[in-house]
Parts: C-alpha cells; structure tokens; sequence
C-alpha cells in the first residue's frame, strides 16, 4: 500500500504544481492581455473613481461627451454623459463596463489621465495640488455639418452613413450613422441593467450599434466610375474628357450571352452609339463604362482602386476602418461589373468621401483623420494634427479632367445629379451618384460622392443609403445639406 | 504456541524517545501563534484600507477565533497527544484568512448594486460556523480514539454517505436549487446544508472499511488481457456502483465537480488498497466518457465546456463566462503582489464569496499570496499522506490516503477551475469559501487526519518490566 501512497503523493505533487504554473502564468505573464479583454469592467471602476475623464469636444467647440460627478447613491464618482448621444455616437464610441468603442477607446489612455505623456502633468499637479484629469480631446468634426448629415439621415428614415472630409487636410468634417443608439444608456454602472440593455441592441434587427460610416461596407455602383475613368485617363494619356468613346445603348459581354443595358434601357449621348467621355460619365452610362473596364482591363482597375485607398486593411482615423474591396474577377464579362461598382466591389461610406476628396485635392489624397488636438487639463497640447499623404492617387492632369466630368454630373443637363445645380448658392458642386442594384429598384443602394465649392474645394462628401433607391434621389440630397451647412459655417455663404 | 518474546533491543525502556516521537506540541502552539498574528494583520490591512482604521469589530472577531483555535490545540494536546504539529495551525490558518476575506467582502458594497457580495450577518456567520466546526474537530478527537473504530461502521457510513448525496436530487427544485445545480438543503429563507460536503466523508470511510476487507480479492483474483490485470466482473461491482452514483450526481444535481472529485476519491482509494493500475485506468475511462456523455446531455454541463474553452468572445464574456472571465480579471489586476486586501475590486465578480473566493484573494494578495495559499493546501495533503504511509493499520492508511487525496482533488478541481486549468465548476475551496457545511465539513476531515498522524506517530508502548518471560504492555 506504501508504493501505491508514494505514487498518489507524486499525481498530488504534479496537480499542485500544474495549479502553480497556471496561476503564475495568470498573474505574472498574462496580466496585460487580461486587461485587454472585453467586459474587463475593472479598469472602468478604477478609472471612474481615479480621474475626472477628459472631454470630448467638436472643432467649434461642442462638447459631445464629458464626465460629471455621478448623483445619489452610485459610489462611482464619475459618470460620462453624452450631450447629443446618438448623434456623435459613431465619433465618440462608448465608454462602458463592458469596454469602449469610438475615440473613447481610441483616445482612452489621454481621456483617462493615464497616459505616460501625461506623467509630468500630472507630477506637476501632485505638487501645486491641483486634481488631475484626463486629457481632453478635440476631433476634426464640424458640429454645423455634423448637424446637417444627422438630420437629413434621421429625416430619411432609411439606413445609411455620411462621411465629410476636407479634401485638403483629410480633417473627418462630420461622420453621422443612421440608426444610431444613445451612448447615455450604456453608460450606467450596474453590469446587469448593462447586459440586457446591450443585448437588446445587439440583437436589434437595425443594427443600431453599427457604425456604418466605417464599419458598413456596401457596391459603390456608378460612384465607381471615378475609378474606371482614372484608370483610362491615366493608361492613356492621349484620352481627353472630350474624346468619343464607344457608347452603345446595349453591350453584349464577352464570351457570354448576357446583354448589359444602360439603366432604363435608355441610349448614351445622342444614340449613335459613340459619345464624349464626359458625357456618358455625366450620364452614368453603364455601357460605355462596362467597355472601358474590359479595355483596361482589371488589373488597371485594382491598381487605381488602391490608389485611391481601396484593399487597405490597415486604415485607422484613428477609429478603424472596414476594408473597402476591389477583388480581381476571373473574366472579362465579370470585369465590366466591377469597372460600374457591381460584382464583388464593395466600399465604405468614408471611401466614398475619398473618392471625391482624392479628386478635389488635386489627385493627392489625404489620411482621413478624426483628431485634431489633444490638450492636457493645463490646456497645454499634448498631440497636434499633422496632416499625412495616404496616396497619390492621381496626376494632377487627370485629377483636374475628373473635376471637370464630376462638375458636368451636377451642372450638365444630361447630369444624373442636375437637380442640385443651384441648391447652394454661389457654391458649384461636383460629384458622382451611384446606385448598385440589389434586387428591386426600390431596395437599391443608393451612393453619391461629391465635393464643393469647385473651384476650392474645402468638402468632400460621401453618402450612402441602403435601400434608398437611386443615388440622386436619396443620397445626394443629403451631401447636398451637408455642403450647404458646411459653407455657411465656414463663411462661404 | 509461545507467548514469551524478548524485549526489543531497539527501544530502551530507561533512556530518553528517540527524536521522531516527540510530540511536538509546543511547535504546533508555536505556528498557530503565528497563524494567529498573520490573521490579526489581515484584519487589520483590510480595516485600515477601507476604513483608514481598525474595524469595529475586529477585537471581537480575533478574540472568538484565538479562543476557538486555543481550543482544539487543548484538545489535540488532551485528545491526540502525538498528532503532526503542523495541520492544525495550517487549517487554522487557511480558516482564518476565510474569515477575513468574508469580512472585507461585507464591507464593500458593489458599487453597480449598492449592495455587498455578502451581508454583515453572513459575515459573522462564517466565525460562527468556523466555532461550530472546531467544535466538530474537537468531537471527532475525543469520539473517536482509533481510527480503526469506523471501520465497524463501513455499512452504516455507506448508507448515511448515498443517502446524504441523493438527498437534494429527491427534494423539490424549490428548496435544493441553485445556480442550476441541485446540491443544498434549503431551511426557511437563509440557512442551507450541503450535505454532499458530510456525504464525501462518510463514503471515503465507507471506502475505506469496504476495501480494507476485499483488497485482495480485488487485487488478486482475474485476468490479464493486454498486460493489464482486469478484475472479475462482480469485482468490479463496487467501482460500477460508484460510477453509477457519481453519473446521477452529475444529470440530476447538475454538479460535475463533487462527481469529479467522488469518483476521484473513490478510484484513488482502489488504488491504494490494491495497487492495481488497472483500476486507475478503468476509473479515469469510465469517468470521461461518463463527463462525455452528460456534456452531451445535460445543458448545463456542455455549457461549462464552452465557457472554458472560448470565456473571452463577446456573447460568453457578457452571458455565461462573465464569472469566470471576471474572477480572471481579478487575478489578473492583482498581478505578483495584489492590490492589497481590500484595495481590490473582488465585488465584480459574482459568487466571489464561495466558489470564485480564490479569485478574491488572487486580486488582492496577489501571486506570491495563492502561491502560499496552495502551498499551504499542498503541505496539508502531504501531512496527511505521510501520516498514512506511517501508519501501520490499513484501514488508517486508506483513510488517511484517501482523505488526503480527496482534499488535494478538491483544490485542484476548484482552483484549477477558476484559473481556467480546466473547466470551472461550482465547488467550495476548503477553508475559505462561505458556507459552513464546507467548513464543518473540512474541520472533520483535519480531524480524521490529525487522528491518524496521532495514531502513527504514537511511540511503541514501553514494556513496564525489563526483564521476565511474559511482556505486560498498556493498551491506551
């Protein structure tokens, strides 16, 4: 029996040391990526009871989140609140016991105060006996334009983003995502409530806690054709927007039966079966679009879809960004889909205001970035903007030829976006409308990129709305409002 | 047949014991001094962190447990002469810092829910329970003189041990649920028993007695197939049995742990008793696939699997891992040295005063504290074990062995649970879970042990006369 006692002291022996093993790699190795987590709530509590956290505020000043000392009974000191929760939601985030999204999560060591560039600060508080706080951060956001993609989606009713950008700087302009959710509401303190609060709107069938604006990916449909163009403008530099191009009011694709039609079956230009390039781009023929994409074939197209940021998994503002994709299609029938915005293309609203604002800018297009300051509670700045190139998307030949072809979609009678011409007075918009078909005409996407004024342009939109139908019906309309807002906050009007 | 011996050269009856059987008495006052000291400070440290002072009831609580503790060293010097010095300061101990982290539980309320993981009065219960359960220490001491005695019960022990264990099964959902498990008693509306933690022992001494009288049929008699020695079927009558109570236990009270640590035992036990491999192997078979089968068939059980393999996606870490993942956070904000005791945040995590208790302390002594925490568990089981290698009865060795092994399959299942080792299932951590049937439980398990070291290392009997044909010796 001894041996046998040995034996079942040396299986005691192994247990007890696997439990040492264990916890010290729990508590000695694993530490970092435990608080890392998600639903990890005791950073949260620390944090609330620790510092003021800073504030979130527009780049006119609005504060859209802040911390208050909390009320009643709650022994948490501090209680984030959103002044127009739904509205900046998808540029704040949450701040909850269950983590945090937005620039709450991005920016969340400076807006807790526990940040390493905010140690001399804080030694310094330490000293003149002053409370610390959390660092505030300033994003690029207009509340004026914010304010105006907000009600013209809520006014809308349908699912869809806005982003606005300024071509020059890539400064986010406004970033609105319809339907949204109240950030007020998660920012309780009772982890139960909480749960089922999120639940609820993580199982709502209008996916309110989507950020489509960067998240939702959708077929940029005719918007796409920016792409196409380039890629022809830039293959062959002896193409004007002038020169004809074949236009045919039917396209039979290649080594297929399949007959491609121009939307309502309607003829290109004046039906002879050529037309101008700017032209059928004002039109949005489909057709001579589809012919151009197999003409450049799609390698070409993939080139200049990442040049104008497309295929980039790595894109942060600093909130991250869902992949924009071009996939190379297996044949030529397949190319002329992805040369209009159809197949496999798919593409977030923020790319779409990038496709105007690489335009806009002279064919540079710049890093969109949502921060613009960050300044310690001494008001001193701890990070600035420095505005970066993403990529050169374009010469600026071709760069002032699309201008000129996104300018004759609004201004051109034939334009698809003619209606809009003089909805912003004194101000000329550009832009390109896009509508990907999805079934029915009525559950069409509809997209539109634009950007304004067009001699200088300081905004470019992007818009798209699921289900809205076509591009200039829906989504123009709304970048339209935004433009509007845009100018008259920065004088133009 | 001649009854004459010849005195043993090797004992002489006039000089001094040799040195192994001395009692060790003062050593053992010694270390529950200390245990005393290191529980004092606790207090303390928990008193000044949250309420920047000595708590109020501090002198009261250290009085009641100096008293209690003093106790059962006057009965194991009374009772036990000869006992092993150190288990009872180490359980002193671990019960000592029960009591603290019971008391820094009650005085922080979680801050979402306003209210504390457990009330003042359950607080104060656990002293109470922890009196009751040295009172139970002391009973055993001075019932129970021989271990050898139990073994005239093996039958009685078995019937009390499988009735005990069925008991919340066959009562009403209403009064035996919780957490969807079916293992407690419920009287009125605050007092619970779980009767599994009395249960464990008296079948462990039913074990014990059973195979005592049948080790060599069942080591002996059967056939060798595969270079395994398997047991004739109607051997194998007690092991089925076992399995068979132990599966129950798992689809009608839904508690995978205590059937994991049963069937442990009750393997373990085999094991010792007839030095077979076999029975190790035919155990741990029949206990997978029988796990296997209840994860397939009861929800409950699957469950745990999933949370153990996948705690951290974002639907289990807000549904059904959440405890788990908390009690990891836990551990993980206390890193190498905690955040001192009550300077953690333990009252995020739900069920942190009984099953996820580890976790607390994790949070708030940090790495090198579990470490001593399981050091002390693991001292525990090898006192134990080395008690049951010295001495000579089988039945004590059985006991001892498998009473020593079941604690140490306890820790393992539930600190290697809430440490995601293995799948987390709801059982008491010896000592320092609220509750006090596990406390009354675990005081009569160190009483068992501290009987059995009494009866190992009690020094031969000393013949009364030096020379002579017929050797009178003192029975006591």
């Amino acid at each position: 029996m001894n041996r046998a006692l040995r034996r079942i002291s040396i299986a005691v022996l192994v247990m007890f040391v696997l439990l040492l093993v264990n916890v010290n790699y729990l508590q000695g190795f694993d530490t970092a990526s435990l608080a890392s987590k998600p639903g990890n709530s005791r950073a949260f509590y620390a944090a609330q009871n620790q510092y003021q956290r800073g504030s979130i505020v527009t780049s006119d000043g609005k504060v859209i989140a802040a911390s208050r000392l909390s009320s009643g009974n709650d022994s948490i000191k501090y209680q984030r609140y959103y002044p127009s929760g739904p509205e900046y939601a998808p540029v704040t985030g949450y701040y909850t016991i269950f983590g945090a999204t937005g620039i709450e999560a991005a920016k969340n060591s400076l807006l807790s105060g526990n940040d390493s560039s905010l140690d001399v600060r804080k030694i310094i508080d330490l000293i003149t006996g002053k409370t610390t706080k959390g660092a505030t951060v300033q994003v690029t956001v207009n509340s004026k334009a914010q304010d105006a993609a907000w009600n013209a989606l809520k006014a809308l009713g349908k699912p869809g983003a806005v982003v606005a950008l300024n071509p020059k700087t890539g400064a986010v302009l406004a970033m609105a995502s319809y339907p949204s959710f109240d950030p007020n509401v998660l920012a309780i303190h009772d982890g139960a409530k909480l749960n089922k609060i999120d639940n609820k709107l993580l199982k709502d069938p209008a996916q309110p806690l989507l950020n489509r604006a960067l998240q939702g990916t959708y077929p940029p449909g005719s918007t796409f054709k920016i792409v196409t163009s380039s890629a022809l403008l830039t293959q062959s530099p002896s193409t004007t927007i002038n020169t004809n191009v074949a236009s045919p009011t039917t396209l039979t694709l290649p080594q297929t039966q399949h007959i491609l039609h121009n939307d309502q079956g309607e003829a290109c230009g004046d039906g002879s079966g050529q037309a101008p390039l700017i032209t059928a781009f004002a039109q949005s023929c489909d057709t001579t679009f589809a012919k151009i994409g197999i003409q450049v074939g799609a390698n070409a197209l993939n080139d200049m879809a990442e040049q104008f940021g497309m295929n980039n998994p790595d894109l942060t503002i600093p909130l991250p960004v869902a992949q924009s994709n071009y996939v190379i299609p297996a044949s030529q029938a397949l190319t002329a889909y992805t040369a209009i915005g159809q197949q496999n293309d798919t593409v977030t609203p923020l790319q779409e205001a990038m496709f105007a604002a690489a335009v806009a800018n002279g064919g540079t297009l710049m890093k969109p970035d949502l921060v613009q300051q960050v300044t310690a509670s001494d008001l001193s700045t701890v990070q600035g903007m420095s505005p970066s190139v993403l990529r050169h998307s374009i010469s600026s030949s071709v760069s002032d030829s699309m201008k000129q072809m996104m300018l004759a979609v609004v201004q051109q009678p034939e334009g698809t976006a003619y209606a809009f011409r003089q909805d912003v007075t004194g101000v000329e918009i550009a832009g390109k409308t896009g509508t990907a078909e999805t079934g029915a005409v009525s559950l069409n996407d509809a997209a539109f990129t634009s950007f304004a004024p067009f001699a200088n342009p300081n905004i470019a939109v992007g818009v798209i709305i699921q289900g809205g139908g076509y591009g200039a019906s829906a989504a123009a309309p709304i970048a339209v409002q935004v433009i509007k807002a845009y100018q008259r906050a920065v004088g133009n009007q | 047949m001649s009854s004459i011996t010849a005195p043993s050269p090797a004992v002489d009856p006039t000089g001094p014991l040799p040195p192994a059987s001395r009692s060790r008495r003062r050593t053992e006052l010694i270390m529950l001094v200390f245990a005393f000291a290191l529980v004092a400070f606790a207090l303390a440290n928990v008193g000044f962190t949250l309420k920047g002072g000595l708590p109020a009831g501090a002198a009261l609580y250290l009085a009641v447990y100096l008293a209690i503790v003093l106790l059962a060293h006057l009965a194991v010097r009374r009772f036990a002469p000869w006992a092993d010095p150190l288990l009872l300061p180490l359980a002193a101990l671990l019960n000592g810092l029960g009591i603290v982290m019971m008391d820094r539980l009650s005085a922080q309320a979680n801050p979402a829910r306003g209210v504390p993981a457990i009330s003042a009065s359950q607080a104060n219960l656990q002293i109470a329970f922890s009196a009751i359960g040295i009172g139970c220490f002391v009973a055993v001491l001075v019932l129970i003189r021989e271990p050898r005695v139990l073994q005239r019960y093996t039958y009685t022990l078995g019937a009390v041990g499988i009735l005990l264990f069925a008991l919340p099964a066959l009562l009403p959902a209403s009064i035996s649920e919780v957490n969807g498990a079916r293992i407690q008693i419920r009287f009125g509306s605050f007092t619970t028993i779980q009767p599994e933690e009395f249960a464990k022992l008296a079948l462990a001494a039913a074990f014990a007695g059973y195979l005592v009288a049948k080790r060599d049929v069942l080591a002996l008699a059967g056939r060798r197939v595969l270079g395994l020695d398997l047991p004739r079927a109607r051997d194998l009558g007690p092991i089925l049995l076992a399995w068979v109570a132990s599966l129950l236990l798992l689809i009608f009270e839904s508690d995978i742990g205590t059937s994991a640590v049963f069937m442990g035992l009750f393997v373990a036990m085999l094991y010792i008793a007839t030095s077979r491999t076999s029975w190790l192997l035919i155990g741990f078979i029949m206990f997978v696939v029988g796990a296997f089968a209840a994860s397939k068939l009861v929800g409950h059980v699957g469950e745990r699997f999933d949370i153990w393999l996948h705690p951290f996606t974002l639907a289990n870490v807000q549904g059904n891992s959440y405890q788990l993942v908390q009690g990891l956070y836990g551990m993980g904000s206390g890193g190498l040295l905690g955040k001192g005791l009550g300077g953690g945040q333990p009252y995020i995590t739900p069920l942190v005063q009984s099953d996820l208790v580890f976790s607390a302390f994790g949070e708030e002594i940090g790495l090198a504290g579990v470490m001593a925490i399981l050091l002390i568990y693991g001292l525990i089981v090898q006192r134990g074990l080395r008690a049951a290698i010295s001495v000579k009865d089988p039945f004590s060795k059985l006991l001892a062995g498998g009473l020593s092994f079941m604690l140490a399959l306890q820790v393992f299942v539930i600190v290697g649970g809430v440490t995601r080792l293995i799948p987390l299932t709801g059982i008491t951590t010896p000592f320092l879970s609220q509750g006090g049937s596990s406390l009354v439980g675990s005081w009569i398990l160190i009483a068992l042990l501290v009987r059995v070291s009494d009866t190992a290392r009690r020094p031969p009997p000393r013949p009364i006369q030096e020379e002579g044909l017929t050797q009178v010796v003192t029975l006591n």
